[in-house]
């Protein structure tokens, strides 16, 4: 190695040093921290410490709440990320196609997704309200009984977060759309390519890695979905709509139950790991793109 | 150049902190839960406390809105070294978790004898761990029972003392009004606290408890699972619509106040909103204890409500108990009724002729103020509440039967329990 190169490369790490020295104090501190925490029995305000090994674990395998908000972050995640990304891709492709309104339509967009999600929570608590809400007041005599079956719940919720996430989805679709160049359209229509042709042999596989990077984005979020549900139902009925962060919100804040309240932290962080990796895995760039 | 002017600016700001407050009199912080609309009383109350004490400054703070995030704030800022504020509003389900946690001032020693007399004895109950006092009663809520005056008059009815007469009566209500979107009785069941206390009221009209004396959870699980059994079949009968285990406060009163329905168990707070100008029901609004079950114990009502501590931490503690001594006192409760929604905690107050003509039903609501018994008083009440929360919504929406649930909720609770030992 020449000195020339040593040099750069010390200059590098020291560029690197301010990110790594944050990364380590902000994820990697609180991360180990939140593990050790996981093996313990621990309400501090009671002066409980002591060590647990994998009591907690243990524990949570047993337990029947933990296993029906485990059943119930993955319907919640594999819907409402299903339902985003379908409806999401749809959207970006009329925007794209659509001259008119466009601006329209991607202002109403981003009004969406810039709400704050407590918010669009409050908003739906609303519609959703049994005898005053809109939905209900235009279905009559019909009247749904949204957040009050607990088959209806869980539905209702994903509702409430396809509208607010699906537009996420849709403009950054939209976004590469835009950068398809027009003459692949062009080659397309000279090879007798029809619209069907066209969207499957064309659109579709250029937006496939987009796609594909904001099922990764959807998917950690719904993993650690939180907020919706936590205003709309705050978990019921029947803990139909609580999910593991809602479980370890409540095992941490108010059954003050840190130990056991890290261990369910931390099997979440295993979820959301495990998908991020599966999903990079994907993503890696390939010799050959079919 | 640039890197110059940056350093300058961090010391400025870093410099600006402290000092000041140090030099400076006496700053007492305050934190509590805004009250809402124009006539927020309590930062006059501080300015007169200022007035009194002429080298104190006091701080109001505002607290989130929501019950749960106070509490969360609370655990993380009390559990730090330096809260940061002398006095706080908090929820009397919390008193003992909070005086167990070391993060109250024992008020104890400073009290006059008689001084707490004034005060309805549940409040004070509910302020009291382990025979201290931990903290002052502020204001005050009782369940009760709303029903329409109108309606009831009508047919003949008098307010109904039990839950048969009460079914009996929407049941009647119903057919002859023929309204299809007028429902009978409202309560809460949504899957949070307030289930909780919809719950205890059914317990205690059954003659039973949720925790008994000696710590025994669900001391009568038969009389339990009886209210539980009942509560479902108010839901399964249509005497209650199928949208209560949704229902909250806020949505079951928005109904009531809409003119949907007969009845409607609720706090005190509701009348002032059914009073309004623009009110729907306005003028055909009673309030009355809530309904027994026949040949059992009187309906009585859960109290709740909100008492002011002092940070242990406090600087000023001397100060601080003044402080909290003075806006429970009977002026500024006062002040505070007239300007708010908020009931106070002081008996004398519901007959006070200056304040009963602004509120006329205060002297109503002083009975069933009296009458209203305590949720558990244990400092792991949360854990006690967030563990049977989804085991009653289970029963009411009908998917559990409510021996399992109640068996369930001994289970999960004896677990953490036994590792607090």
């Amino acid at each position: 190695m020449t000195g020339r190169t040593r040099a750069a490369r010390r200059q590098a790490l020291l560029l690197l040093a301010p990110t790594l020295v944050a990364l380590t104090a902000l994820t990697v501190y609180p991360g180990c921290w939140v593990v050790w925490l996981s093996l313990q029995h621990r309400v501090p305000i009671f002066g409980v410490a002591r060590f647990a090994g994998l009591d907690n674990f243990a524990f949570l395998a047993v337990d029947p709440r933990f296993w029906s908000a485990a059943r119930t972050t993955a319907a919640f995640t594999a819907l409402s990320v299903a339902l985003e990304l379908l409806l999401g891709v749809a959207v970006a492709l009329a925007l794209a196609r659509q001259e008119r309104g466009r601006r329209l339509g991607l202002s109403l967009l981003l009004l969406a997704w810039a709400m704050p999600s407590v918010v669009t929570a409050k908003l739906y608590e609303w519609l959703y309200h049994p005898t005053a809400g809109l939905i209900n007041v235009l279905l009559g005599a019909h009247a749904i009984n949204w957040l009050g079956d607990p088959r209806l719940a869980l539905p209702a919720v994903i509702l409430a977060d396809v509208w607010r996430s699906m537009p996420f989805v849709a403009l950054l679709c939209y976004a590469r759309l835009r950068t398809i160049p027009a003459e692949l359209y062009e080659a397309a229509q000279v090879d007798g390519a029809g619209r069907l042709a066209t969207l499957g042999r064309v659109t579709l596989p250029l937006l496939g890695r987009i796609v594909l990077l904001a099922l990764l984005f959807r998917t950690l979020d719904a993993l650690r979905a939180f907020d919706i549900m936590f205003v709309l139902t705050g978990g019921g009925p029947a803990g139909t709509t609580e999910t593991l962060t809602v479980y370890a919100y409540r095992s941490l804040f108010q059954m003050l139950q840190l130990g056991f309240g890290s261990a369910i932290s931390v099997v979440v962080f295993a979820l959301v790991m495990g998908a991020a990796w599966a999903y990079l895995r994907l993503l890696r760039p390939r010799a050959v793109v079919a | 150049m640039r890197r110059l002017l940056l350093v300058l600016c961090v010391a400025v700001l870093s410099g600006c902190g402290g000092s000041a407050l140090e030099r400076g009199p006496v700053t007492l912080v305050f934190k509590y839960a805004r009250i809402l609309g124009p006539a927020d009383p309590v930062p006059e109350l501080l300015h007169e406390f200022e007035a009194a004490h002429p080298n104190v400054r006091v701080r109001g703070e505002a607290l989130p809105w929501t019950s749960d995030e106070q509490h969360q704030f609370y655990v993380i800022n009390l559990e730090g070294r330096s809260p940061g504020f002398d006095v706080m509003m908090i929820d009397v389900i919390w008193v003992p978790e909070f005086a167990r946690a070391g993060w109250l001032l024992d008020l104890t020693p400073g009290l006059h004898p008689g001084e707490l007399a004034p005060y309805f004895p549940s409040t004070v109950e509910a302020a009291t761990d382990h025979g201290r006092v931990w903290a002052l009663p502020w204001n005050m809520n009782v369940g009760l029972l709303y029903y329409r005056a109108d309606l009831l008059g009508k047919y003949g009815l008098a307010p109904p003392e039990t839950f048969d007469e009460l079914a009996r009566q929407v049941v009647r209500i119903q057919a002859g009004e023929r309204d299809p979107a007028l429902d009978g009785y409202l309560w809460q069941a949504k899957q949070y606290e307030g289930l909780v206390v919809n719950v205890l009221e059914a317990f205690w009209a059954n003659g039973t408890r949720l925790l008994a004396d000696d710590g025994t959870l669900f001391p009568e699980p038969g009389r339990a699972a009886e209210a539980l059994g009942f509560l479902r079949g108010l839901i399964a009968s249509g005497v209650s619509p199928a949208w209560t285990p949704a229902a909250d406060e806020e949505l079951s009163r928005r109904a009531f106040g809409d003119g949907r329905a007969v009845f409607l168990r609720n706090w005190p707070y509701a009348m002032d909103l059914f009073q309004a100008r623009d009110s729907p029901v306005r003028g055909r609004v009673g309030i009355a204890p809530l309904p027994g079950f026949a040949g059992g114990p009187r309906g009585a009502g859960s109290t709740g409500g909100a008492h002011l501590g002092v940070s242990r931490r406090s600087r000023h503690p001397e100060l601080a108990v003044d402080l909290a001594r003075f806006l429970t006192s009977e002026r500024a409760q006062k002040a505070i009724a007239l300007g708010a929604a908020l009931s106070p905690t002081r008996e004398a107050l519901y007959h006070d002729p200056g304040l009963v003509r602004s509120r006329p039903e205060l002297p109503a609501l002083h009975a069933l103020m009296r009458a209203g018994r305590s949720r558990p008083v244990t400092p792991y009440y949360l854990l006690l509440s967030s563990t049977v929360q989804p085991e009653f919504s289970a029963v009411l929406v009908g998917l559990k039967a409510p021996a399992r649930a109640i068996g369930d909720a001994r289970l999960r609770l004896s677990h953490f329990l036994d590792a607090l030992r």
